[in-house]
């Protein structure tokens, strides 16, 4: 009990959830995250909604023996392009800690994560000129935004036999967001001007989710999440409320050799709920998205699974919130990861690399990924 | 090692490589695309003084009572043809009496020589050719002293010596020294009140002015006379120095600026300081972020000082709006000195920026600024503004105003 409690802890102390930052995030509600564990991440996610360590199917809790805590840092190497012209970015992320265990004498597990729902991490660099008192006056902008929204989630699986495990969970989403425009004139009789505001998001949601296995060979999984609406309240007053989306997920796993499992996933976004709502603030809108996944993880020697196995993925989807009306992002990635396990296989680290190309028109971006993941059976 | 652990090695090495690295998130944007809310508009807004609540002190009525009076300051004005003003200085030094104690004794004694030391405060290093010619003056020479009343006594028949400043010395000693007959000339008689006063006046190649020492600034004249005391002995007794310092000082100005109620006056002797009273609303203050204030002033006629010898306007927050007595802020942040030029003919634009921001983050401060012409009472340049009381005849606005340039607060996305 106290072990829990120490992972709960630990859980709830106050991280930098957020997923991979974009220029992409840069409007509507900010980049969607990817709640995967860096196994789940090596593969494109394509193994997601049967991962236990990853939050996007309550049902995949049910495969989990014993009591497990894991943790991801991310790190991203990323290189914009857009009209603006071009620049080498990196930023450090922990975007995903789950603490999950089994209930004595019951076949359910119980587990809690705190993961990225969207991030809206970014600094945005313009310039300009502006005539002030009848003289041209270049001016430099700096836009930062840092924080999102973070899901907190607690969920419960129970399995019926071996063939069906049920799963639901509570959402908590929350998160704040603090913004700041600096604004620096080549003049320096005039000031610089700073002016900072901050908005905090409220809503919960809630997600159901089944796998059926037929057989150890293959399996199917599917989830269902909604999130009903966020509140967006800036400097602690209500100035919104916006529609969040439906989510569907279907997944597949087959063993095609004892030594490798093959993997596909597609996950569906109703963000195009959120449309009106951010027109209404001013925004470009939100389109629905969607994101498939395939993935394989080999297995060397088969008497220690977890002994370097190779992990590939390669994934295609579409982003919420276009940086231009009708103009909607999207992204291509592909994978690859490997981990071990040692201390009797009590703890564990997982290793994952992602190159990302994203592009909306004029504006792209590449990005390398590196997926640090931790897990400790204590 | 073991391939196990070869692997975790590698892994906590790429971690704490990761872990080391440096954020940088700062990336080009363009507007509209990535520039949520939009960008930050500047506006500009001229705001006028209270109308009739600026004024300078002392009022008229009260024009002989400054805050820093003629002679009190840190130097005395001596100009010639100068076009700021024409003035004359004046020293009277402490009392030199007839006989010294000398080995407990009151003994008379004879003067063999007299030096009188004078320091240069400033001058126009521009010019050459500069002499101080100084004259003895009747020794009940006060503070009622006028230029009327003194240029006349400075004639020939009252000359003492003249001192040629060489071209090189820009500040510090000069001094003339009397020897044989000429120390008739400091002669102080017997039964008299033992007093030697002096005045100045100057020449140069062309038209110009300095400032010499004064009591406030330990840099005014002083008297030292070379004695033989009477008495049987000879060394360090019988030789001896008496050295007087300024007792009074003084300098008369031949058209004196005097304060008129319809205008601003800033400087001058008495010195004269302005305040000023601006109205900025709550709901401009609350909802702008000033990134400029400018204090314009338009001056009545040019602003004359000594080149090279800059005189500083300096703007003042107000602690507490008490009129001629308020108090003012000590804080650097809040205390703006500009410069003048030589000519000051256009208008006066002095940066506010700091004064403003702070009405804008204490509502209790008063939106109230004071002026004054630093060093008081010991500069040649005197500022005369129009007020809202003034009135030009092609209906320029002349009236003291706040050029503020300002935002609104930015338009941030919600969410």
């Amino acid at each position: 009990m106290r072990r829990a409690l120490v992972l709960l802890a630990l859980v709830v102390l106050p991280v930098r959830g957020a997923a991979q930052s974009s220029q992409f995030g840069v409007r509507g509600l900010g980049m969607p995250g990817r709640p995967l564990s860096s196994y789940a991440f090596s593969a494109g996610g394509a193994f997601g909604l049967f991962d236990a360590q990853s939050a996007l199917n309550p049902a995949s809790l049910g495969s989990l023996p014993a009591l497990t805590a894991g943790f991801g840092a991310l790190q991203d190497f990323r290189h914009v392009e857009n009209p603006a012209g071009t620049r080498s970015l990196r930023e450090t992320r922990f975007p995903h800690v789950a603490v999950a265990g089994p209930i004595r004498r019951y076949p359910a597990v119980v587990g809690v994560s705190f993961s990225s729902y969207t991030s809206r991490d970014f600094t945005l660099a313009t310039a300009d000129t502006v005539i002030l008192r009848g003289v041209l006056v270049p001016v430099s902008d700096t836009f930062s935004s840092r924080g999102g929204l973070s899901d907190l989630r607690f969920a419960a699986a129970y399995r019926v036999q071996d063939a069906w495990v049920f799963g639901g969970a509570f959402h908590v989403i929350t998160g704040s967001n603090r913004l700041r425009e600096r604004r620096v004139f080549a003049d320096t009789t005039y000031q610089t001007a700073t002016q900072s505001s901050e908005i905090s998001y409220a809503g919960v949601g809630v997600s159901l989710g089944v796998i059926r296995n037929f057989g150890p060979a293959f399996s199917v999984a599917a989830t269902a999440r909604s999130d009903g609406h966020v509140n967006v309240d800036r400097d602690s007053a209500r100035v919104a409320t916006v529609d969040l989306p439906y989510t569907f997920g279907l997944g597949l796993r087959w063993r095609a050799r004892p030594r490798l499992d093959l993997a596909s996933q597609l996950i569906v976004k109703t963000w195009s709920g959120a449309n009106s709502d951010l027109l209404a603030q001013g925004g470009t809108g939100a389109d629905n998205t969607y994101e498939v996944s395939l993935g394989a993880e080999y297995r060397p020697d088969l008497r220690r699974p977890a002994r370097r196995p190779l992990r590939l993925g390669v994934r295609y989807g579409t982003l919420p919130f276009p940086l231009v009306p009708g103009e909607q992002p999207h992204e291509f990635g592909v994978s690859a990861g490997t981990g071990i396990r040692f201390a009797q296989e009590r703890a564990g680290i997982d290793l994952g690399l992602e190159h990302v190309w994203r592009s909306a028109g004029a504006f792209s971006e590449r990005s390398f990924l590196v997926n640090v993941g931790v897990t400790v059976r204590p | 090692m073991t391939g196990r652990w070869r692997w975790a090695f590698l892994v906590a090495v790429a971690t704490a490589v990761m872990a080391a690295c440096q954020e940088r998130l700062t990336s080009p944007a363009e507007c509209p695309e990535l520039c949520p809310g939009g960008s930050a508009q500047v506006f500009d807004t001229i705001v006028p003084a209270v109308a009739l609540r600026d004024s300078s002190f002392p009022t008229a009525a009260e024009g002989a009572n400054g805050y820093v009076s003629r002679g009190q300051g840190t130097a005395l004005l001596l100009s010639s043809g100068f076009a700021a003003s024409e003035d004359r200085a004046i020293y009277r030094f402490a009392p030199r009496g007839d006989s010294i104690i000398a080995r407990d004794t009151l003994r008379a004694y004879t003067v063999d020589s007299a030096m009188i030391s004078l320091t240069v405060v400033a001058r126009d290093t521009l010019v050459n050719g500069l002499k101080v010619y100084v004259y003895r003056l009747p020794s009940t020479v006060d503070s009622t002293a006028s230029f009327a009343a003194i240029d006349p006594l400075l004639t020939d028949a009252n000359l003492i010596d003249s001192i040629a400043v060489p071209d090189s010395v820009n500040t510090g000693t000069i001094r003339t020294v009397l020897r044989g007959a000429d120390v008739a000339r400091v002669a102080l008689p017997p039964g008299g009140d033992s007093v030697l006063a002096i005045g100045l006046r100057m020449a140069a190649e062309t038209p110009t002015g300095i400032r010499m020492g004064a009591l406030a600034s330990s840099s005014a004249a002083s008297f030292t006379s070379y004695i033989t005391v009477d008495i049987a002995d000879t060394g360090s007794i019988q030789h001896q120095s008496l050295s007087r310092v300024t007792a009074f000082n003084i300098f008369t100005t031949q058209n004196p600026v005097v304060p008129v109620d319809s205008l601003l006056t800033v400087g001058g002797e008495p010195s004269s300081r302005a305040l000023l009273r601006f109205g900025l609303s709550d709901a401009f203050l609350d909802s702008t972020t000033i990134v400029r204030a400018t204090l314009e002033l338009v001056p009545v006629r040019p602003i004359f000082g000594l080149p090279t010898d800059p005189s500083i306007l300096q703007t003042l927050a107000v602690v507490g709006d008490l009129g001629a007595k308020s108090p003012l802020t000590s804080d650097a942040t809040f205390i703006r000195s500009d410069t003048l030029p030589a000519v000051q003919g256009d208008t006066v634009r002095i940066e506010i920026t700091r004064i403003v921001q702070l009405w804008q983050s204490s509502r209790t401060r008063p939106q109230s600024v004071f002026l004054r012409m630093l060093p008081e009472a010991a500069t040649f340049a005197r500022a005369v503004f129009h007020s809202t009381r003034s009135h030009v005849s092609d209906g320029t606005d002349v009236a003291p105003r706040l050029r503020i340039t300002y935002q609104r607060s930015f338009p941030f996305e919600n969410p």
